[in-house]
């Protein structure tokens, strides 16, 4: 070997290991996390909620994005819009992993969707974070492996009201539980269906008289046969479950029809977005009920982890300066933000540390590894999420909603006790179009 | 028996006549439409859908007076139809019945994505909350009994004008027989203009109505567009009358079929109606057999 040779041979060596060692460090920098995002930007469910939902879980992202990451890993995120349809909600979610590489999904807002979507993005062993889609059937019994839910399900929505009820039946009605008329109507997609079965649970277990149960399409252009229907049943109390079109549509033939009733209770969706209410139905929205987990803004401060707080106000901050005419803060983008925060705070972080990276798999490990008590999250639940074998595998066991009123353009928490900010006020006052006069 | 026979059968009866005169109204214009030109608005209900937006600006954001607003908007979407008709129809007159289906399913898709872009996804309503008429125990909504009557003046207007004036007399002959009137000096494209412009208004007058009951957003068109599609047909396509007695038809089976059973059964008898009438009358109530 002559020394020429040899000195090639070396140079060649060193130039390799120098190549080598400029490109580590800048495959460190190359670390990330792509995160595929659907929720409905356009048709009827982006004005019923689902647009508020993108804006809480975008302020999050970005929030995170402007940090430069989480544990060493970029986050990139890839937005979809799902157009209120479900089959768009799967083929988006199939694009985003096929196409867009994305390394994991988070969102949806409608169970229609959920349910369906759910199973596909299963299929291709992709790690599932839903933010909303509240409705048991996204889980029950389907022992997935990568998907899981913070929020509180449907049904204990359902519970929860048919309880605020019969704990009042007394006090505020004058009646014992099993003499109070209660009407359940609605919606007929997965979400309605779900909180309907847990309003039906809940009156059964609580002894209320049920005297009319009974589902609708969203889209139906007339709901004047419903209302007919309500007047004849007599209910003292309406448990109603809808979007947003469906429900103004319904409160606006009632108050045509004349139909009285002590109160009506609301289970997220439609009724979480009280701008628009106000806006459809003016003051006739005063004294109803809505029931859905705690918007952040009205959380009590002193119940959540202090870390939380400045998030809290950053998001609110960036609400405002996405959507200057918000009158009153939705407790939509709250729960989007507090769920995505949940995942980028505790699951992400923990995948990359003790799972050493951010595959589908260390994922899942991280999420089952949540364990919080309650006053960890915005929302002022906890998280501790269902294994695998059990029958809500994947749902967060420390979820849960409350009911607020409105009064007066105010949102006020009513039930449960231990959260009140205010005594409910039932049964609806005479100043309401819909009072039993 | 007492309870099947009681004052909410009467009320659901008139809520389905009421019903009934919305959805009159809704298939008048589509059913001209056809009738003259031979060509089906696929995307008539998102022509009501810019009428209500217009109304929306016009007076919730304009502050003109309703009846102001009204007239502007109905003009306007009038205009709408004519452009429809020069930019989209005019074209395709001599095409297959598909190629003009979905041609004017293109602009369906293209009014819903426009209206996204340029009123957002919000849903926009005139706040205005007209009073109930409460007679004997009955409420009846001012608004749907607005909309029937003006349905049944429109009806009654449509009718005068094809049958009294010159014009009119004109466009039902085209409605006969499309080749032998040019011949007989009728100016076709002329008509067809008038046409579109009339089915335009008809579609700006129904949206004056409609957004008293019903909130806008772009997708409104999917709550009507196919139930009054169906209403035509089985009205038989292009006869006004036809489309008049199938609203009321559809309408009382949804309201009181939606009274005894679940709302959604009322709607499942209305459609297995319709297809049980398609088999026994293909060529709807009072269409013509081809």
């Amino acid at each position: 070997m002559s020394r020429r040779w040899f000195a090639r041979l070396v140079g060649g060596f060193l130039a390799c290991a120098a190549l080598v060692c400029a490109t580590e460090p800048s495959q460190a920098q190359e670390k990330k996390l792509k995160i595929g995002v659907i929720y409905d930007l356009t048709g009827p469910f982006a004005g019923g909620g689902s647009d508020l939902h993108y804006l809480g879980s975008k302020i999050i992202i970005d929030h995170f994005i402007k940090q430069g990451g989480v544990e060493g890993y970029k986050i990139e995120a890839v937005y979809a819009d799902a157009q209120s349809k479900p089959d768009i909600a799967i083929n988006e979610a199939i694009r985003l992993i096929e196409q867009e590489k994305v390394d994991m999904l988070l969102g949806m807002f409608s169970s229609a969707q959920c349910v369906p979507a759910a199973a596909r993005i299963d299929q291709f062993k992709k790690f599932l974070w839903m933010t909303t889609c509240i409705s048991s059937a996204v889980l029950e019994n389907r022992h997935f492996r990568l998907a899981f839910r913070p929020q509180p399900s449907g049904r204990q929505f359902g519970m929860m009201s048919a309880d605020f009820i019969a704990q009042n039946a007394k006090s505020k009605f004058g009646k014992d539980a099993k003499d109070l008329r209660v009407a359940i109507v609605h919606e007929d997609g997965a979400y309605g269906v779900d909180v309907s079965t847990g309003n039906e649970a809940g009156a059964k277990a609580a002894g209320l008289n049920v005297v009319m149960k009974e589902g609708y399409s969203a889209t139906a252009p007339d709901l004047s046969s419903l209302v007919t229907k309500l007047k004849r049943a007599r209910p003292d109390v309406i448990l109603h479950t809808g979007y947003n079109p469906d429900i103004t549509l319904l409160l606006r033939q009632s108050r045509e029809l004349g139909l009285r009733f002590q109160a009506l209770i609301g289970h997220g969706a439609g009724y979480g977005v009280y701008s628009k209410l106000k806006e459809s139905l003016g003051n006739d929205v005063n004294y109803f009920f809505n029931v859905d987990p705690i918007s952040i803004w009205l959380s009590n401060p002193s119940a959540l982890k202090p870390e939380l707080l400045p998030i809290i106000q950053m998001v609110g901050d960036e609400y405002l300066k996405a959507r200057p005419d918000t009158k009153i803060k939705s407790a939509h983008v709250g729960m989007a933000a507090s769920n995505t925060y949940l995942f980028m705070s505790q699951v992400l972080p923990r995948a990359i540390k003790q799972y050493g990276g951010v595959d589908s798999e260390a994922l899942r490990k991280a999420a089952l590894d949540v364990d919080l008590p309650e006053g960890s999250t915005m929302l002022g639940f906890g998280a501790k999420f269902e294994p695998e074998t059990a029958g809500m595998a994947g749902q967060n066991t420390r979820g849960f909603p409350v009911i607020v009123q409105y009064v007066n353009d105010e949102s006020k928490v009513v039930w449960p006790k231990a959260l009140q900010q205010q005594e409910a006020v039932l049964p609806l006052p005479a100043s309401s179009p819909y009072a039993v006069k | 028996m007492a309870n099947v026979f009681d004052i909410y059968l009467l009320e659901a009866l008139i809520n389905g006549v009421l019903l009934g005169g919305v959805l009159g109204l809704l298939a008048l214009g589509l059913n001209l439409i056809f009738g003259v030109i031979d060509v089906v608005w696929i995307c008539y209900a998102e022509l009501i859908m810019m009428g209500m937006y217009a109304m929306y600006y016009l007076y919730s954001v304009y502050h003109l007076p309703f009846i102001v607003a009204a007239i502007l908007s109905m003009a306007g979407v009038g205009l709408l139809g004519v452009l429809l008709h020069v930019i989209v129809i005019q074209p395709l007159l001599g095409a297959a019945p598909i190629n003009q289906l979905l041609a004017t399913g293109g602009v369906l898709a293209l009014l819903q994505s426009t209206a996204t872009i340029a009123f957002g996804i919000d849903f926009k309503n005139l706040g205005i909350r007209l009073p109930v008429i409460e007679v004997a125990d009955m409420f009846v909504s001012y608004t749907r009994l607005l909309a029937f009557g003006v349905a049944l003046l429109g009806m009654i207007g449509m009718y005068l004008f094809l049958s009294r004036t010159y014009t009119g007399t004109a466009i039902r002959a085209i409605a006969q027989d499309r080749q032998i009137m040019p011949l007989m000096g009728v100016d076709t494209k002329r008509i067809y203009l008038i046409t579109s412009a009339i089915g335009g208004v008809l579609a700006g007058l129904a949206s004056c109505l409609l957004v008293l009951q019903y909130d806008v957003h772009p997708f409104i068109g999917l709550t009507f567009g196919p139930i009054t599609f169906m209403i035509c047909v089985l009205g038989g396509l292009g006869s006004m009358v036809g489309g008049f007695i199938a609203s009321f038809v559809f309408a009382e089976i949804i309201s009181v079929g939606g009274l005894y059973l679940d709302l959604e059964w009322g709607y499942v008898f209305a459609f297995v109606f319709f297809i049980v009438m398609m088999f026994v009358r293909p060529q709807g109530l009072m269409g013509r057999k081809s």
